[in-house]
């Protein structure tokens, strides 16, 4: 178990950065459309404020509440990538051809925008959840990890 | 719709692998069906691909829509969708084979144990179609990290096993990616289809003999061939009765064909480095495995650990017909590829039946089988014949056509290791039936217990398919040598 730090310049500064940290996580995230970035490296970003949180104020505490609950999804970010590219099989083009997404009333710049966007969610989901539960199977000793798993 | 069959092939257990975690934080018991349904699904896809293919020629699926050297593409030729027929049909009676015999501590840990089979099935269908080097690499990976969890899974003993294939098995990925750099610094493009154009001019340059040395030597680890095969007989002995099937009969086999597809798709068959012909020799490689392989078997007392390493001895024989340089041999050794896997498959189903009804382990124990098990006995019988290589059984037809290549090719070395190594198998065979047939007292290990369905149906069916192979095989072969012999035989 990771018990809460005992400082109160680190409990401080964390809940300053930690929001800072999710902001520009997801900002890396959509600038990725244009740019540097991407699911990915959004995911990581995302991924290391929550175990900030669970390093700062520890496993029980309110502030990681969403590491706690992320880390049962391992796999929907995986689901909705995968959803992504089968809208476009249901759509008739190959998987992941975002040119035939599924979604009526979009011409094909936007289909192939919003795809984009949605399966980088996807990856950037997948990503934070790995990294949290790498630190989760890390923390936990085993009867603990086994009753919350 | 039609072309979609290989991206829907590797979804159907992929998406449910990634969703049952979710699903089994409430409902653990829906695991088990979930995984059963996903698999039965493949089947049907798989045969539907392979009629495409029939009918239309391959497939050539380019993900995203972006085409080839740019975009990821899968290709589903001939030899693709008949091993993806073969891998969805094994792994369908591998689960319903795993259902008793999974290893009874999992508790919750049922719910990635599931999870793993489906990734590691999903991963194989990856390396049957994948369509470049990179992405067989990735797939590789995959399958095998989803191995070694499940070696380790039931704990004790085989965590030993599954770190050593850890290890060996990640120096071979490692080796194998080495080598896929190599070719990519050479040529800039990792496409298989692209590489065949590039290659055959460079195949002097040393990064391209380097990087064909460095991913033999990879797959060669993962297939367990002779001398590398240090990790396979104790992963699959002391992995639980309900993995080992998969593994031994797919995971191996699978290596190979990527292998086959690199040597016939991407370098060509009649390449000579310094003046060595490297399917020569693979096939002397294979010729050793065949032998070396089998006389190991003999000398084994545990059953599992004697059919792994005759398993062993098969992927030697593979070798051999894939590189005598005739398409008699080739198909034949393709041929011998199905069969084996089937092959693999049968014994394991066999050893964990055993297992689980008697709790026999080695051969001594073995004489538990006698007057109690008539119908396992006959199972094992009709193995026996294939794995020697008596008709009306696939195993005859496979070694036949590797024979008759090895005579073509004026190649008597090669037919002598195969006649060795059917000699030897037999003689383990008849070790193995000496201790069922011969009266001798038996100690019993623990009080029999009755067989339920699905251990019945999973021996029974593929005791069967070994019999069908044999029925069928002159269209199997004459569908392989029309589709899957390299171009310019």
């Amino acid at each position: 178990m990771i018990h809460a730090h005992d400082s109160l310049i680190v409990l401080m500064l964390g809940r300053i950065l930690i929001p800072l940290v999710q902001l520009y996580g997801l900002y890396v995230l959509f600038f990725g459309q244009y740019g540097p970035g991407g699911g990915f490296v959004g995911g990581v970003i995302f991924g290391t404020s929550m175990i900030l949180s669970v390093l700062i104020f520890g496993h029980g505490a309110s502030y990681s509440t969403m590491a706690r609950t992320v880390r049962h999804g391992d796999g929907v970010g995986l689901l909705i990538f995968a959803g992504v590219g089968g809208l476009c099989l249901i759509g008739g083009g190959e998987f992941l051809n975002y040119a035939a997404l599924e979604i009526p009333g979009l011409d094909v710049a936007s289909r192939r925008y919003l795809g984009i966007v949605l399966a980088q969610i996807g990856v950037a989901v997948d990503v934070g959840v790995t990294a949290i539960s790498i630190v989760f199977s890390l923390s936990f000793d085993h009867e603990d990890g086994d009753s919350h798993a | 719709m039609r072309d979609h069959a290989p991206a829907i092939l590797f979804l159907l257990p992929f998406v449910t692998a990634i969703s049952l975690p979710m699903v089994g934080l409430k409902r653990r018991e829906w695991c088990r069906p979930m995984a059963l349904v996903a698999v039965s699904a493949m089947g049907p896809v798989a045969l539907a691909n392979l009629m495409v293919v029939l009918n239309h020629g391959e497939i050539r699926y380019a993900f995203s829509g972006w085409a080839a050297p740019i975009g990821i593409e899968w290709v589903a030729d001939g030899l693709a969708s008949v091993v993806m027929v073969v891998v969805s049909f094994l792994a369908l009676l591998a689960l319903i084979h795993a259902g008793p015999t999974s290893p009874q501590t999992l508790g919750q840990r049922i719910v990635p144990y599931y999870t793993l089979i489906l990734l590691l099935i999903s991963a194989l269908t990856g390396i049957v179609f994948a369509g470049d080097l990179f992405n067989v690499f990735v797939f590789l990976e995959v399958a095998a990290l989803s191995g070694y969890a499940l070696v380790g899974v039931a704990g004790g003993k085989a965590l030993v096993s599954a770190f050593r294939y850890l290890i060996l098995g990640t120096l071979g990925a490692s080796l194998y990616l080495l080598g896929v750099g190599y070719f990519y610094a050479a040529t800039g493009t990792l496409n298989m289809a692209d590489l065949a154009l590039r290659v055959p001019a460079l195949v002097t340059s040393k990064a391209i003999v380097g990087g064909l040395i460095f991913m033999f030597l990879g797959l060669a680890i993962k297939m367990a061939l002779m001398p590398l095969h240090g990790w396979l007989p104790d992963a699959y002995t002391h992995a639980p009765e309900a993995v080992s099937p998969l593994l031994a009969s797919l995971v191996t086999k699978v290596a190979l064909i990527a292998w086959v597809r690199i040597m016939f798709g991407v370098v060509g068959p009649d390449t000579e480095i310094e003046h060595v012909p490297v399917l020569i020799l693979l096939e002397e490689l294979g010729a050793i495995a065949a032998v070396v392989g089998a006389l190991l078997a003999l000398t084994q007392h545990e059953l599992k650990r004697m059919f792994a390493y005759g398993g062993i001895s098969h992927i030697g024989l593979i070798l051999v017909g894939v590189g005598l340089g005739n398409p008699t041999g080739f198909a034949g050794g393709l041929f011998y590829l199905i069969n084996d896997a089937v092959m693999q498959a049968a014994l394991f189903f066999l050893a964990g039946a055993v297992v689980y009804q008697y709790g026999a382990r080695t051969i001594d124990e073995l004489g538990c089988l006698r007057g109690q098990a008539p119908w396992m006995t006959g199972a094992l019988i009709v193995m026996a014949m294939s794995m020697v290589g008596f008709p009306p059984t696939g195993g005859f037809f496979g070694k036949w056509y590797i024979i008759l290549g090895a005579i073509e090719a004026h190649h008597y070395f090669a037919v002598a290791a195969v006649i060795l190594s059917t000699i030897l198998t037999l003689a383990y065979f008849v070790k193995l039936f000496e201790r069922i047939f011969r009266d001798r007292p038996v100690s019993s290990v623990m009080s029999p217990v009755e067989a339920p369905l699905s251990l019945k149906v999973s021996v029974g069916a593929v005791s069967a398919t070994i019999i069908l192979l044999g029925v069928w095989s002159d269209p199997i072969v004459g569908f392989l040598l029309k589709t899957a012999v390299p171009t310019g035989w």
